[in-house]
């Protein structure tokens, strides 16, 4: 008796109640998104900083086989790339001057911290 | 209609299609189980306002835990525990504030807590069992609804709420008791007339 009294009773429900959960999962799953997308800037980000900072502590440790190796790949080119580098000689030349390197890399590198600076901290800082 | 639809489809691919974060198949489930789902809250004593959100974050979080469902208990017990658990942390989130609600509550109902029912003229038999229903304490009436209403297993009861399956065996003894000593002046011999 107990079961079949328990069994017959109807819960009141909101009308609505399955379409705002509807609304609340697309808001989750449009959130996910959002934050892999960041996830993933970030990484990215990090992952340039990590490269640029390899490439500085290679060059810095190691001038001469880095040097020998930046000078093979130009010459890479200039072999594979034919006409097309003949045609920007200086900007070729330029690039094995090495101290000319260094500049590139440490303009490049203090961009991505400042990018990376921006993204971690950077809301906080233009909040206050 | 959407739920139509989807009880066409077999348990096996409606579940599928769930655990992979199909809206069709959010939609269905929440149609089949948000009366459940309030059935808990409410049981729980939950205040009515606090019963909405305690739903809405039970089926969210299913929501993001149906990747992880492993099919081992059925989707409703699962999705129990779930509420429960989300009740219970909104009762204690608000504690102070409910003791003083409770002990005004209990300052008005002080002295028709124990009485027997009253059958009043035209109301049906289900009505006054769950009325009856409604004045066990909490955890007895979770235990009895469970068991009486969702036909869960004592084993499923005990997972559920979180304890051992003595406790549940307990809580559902003591339920019975009451409720016959409270139906026994309303319903007369009926009442023992089994389950």
């Amino acid at each position: 008796m107990l079961g079949r009294a328990l069994r017959r009773h109807s819960e009141p429900v909101p009308a609505d109640f399955t379409e705002r959960m509807l609304r609340q999962a697309r808001e989750l799953d449009e959130q996910r998104i959002v934050s892999r997308v960041i996830w993933q800037g970030r990484l990215a980000l990090a992952g340039t900083i990590l490269v640029g900072i390899a490439a500085i502590v290679g060059i810095v440790a190691l001038p001469g086989r880095i040097g020998a190796i930046l000078r093979s790949v130009g010459t890479g080119f200039t072999d594979r790339g034919g006409a097309l580098i003949d045609r920007f000689p200086q900007a070729v030349g330029a690039v094995r001057n090495e101290w000319q390197l260094y500049a590139v890399l440490a303009v490049l590198l203090g961009f991505a911290v400042y990018c990376l600076l921006d993204l971690l901290v950077g809301d906080r800082v233009k909040m206050a | 209609m959407v739920g139509d639809k989807w009880e066409q489809h077999g348990e096996d691919n409606r579940l599928r299609l769930l655990c992979s974060g199909d809206h069709e198949a959010f939609s269905w489930f929440v149609d089949k189980y948000k009366e459940t789902v309030f059935l808990c809250c409410r049981r729980l004593g939950l205040r009515e306002d606090e019963v909405e959100d305690v739903a809405s974050e039970t089926f969210m979080a299913a929501y993001k835990g149906l990747g992880r469902y492993s099919g081992r208990s059925e989707l409703s017990t699962w999705l129990w525990s779930i509420a429960y658990r989300k009740g219970i942390d909104c009762l204690r989130r608000n504690r102070r504030e409910r003791q003083l609600e409770d002990e005004q509550e209990n300052e008005i109902a002080a002295g028709r807590e124990d009485g027997p029912t009253v059958v009043t003229e035209g109301k049906e038999t289900e009505q006054v069992v769950w009325e009856a229903v409604e004045r066990l304490p909490r955890l007895w009436r979770v235990a009895v609804v469970l068991h009486y209403r969702e036909e869960k297993a004592i084993a499923d009861i005990a997972k559920i709420m979180d304890t051992r399956e003595n406790t549940v065996k307990t809580y559902l003894f003591r339920g019975r008791q009451k409720l016959r000593e409270m139906l026994s002046g309303a319903l007369g011999e009926d009442c023992n007339a089994g389950k």
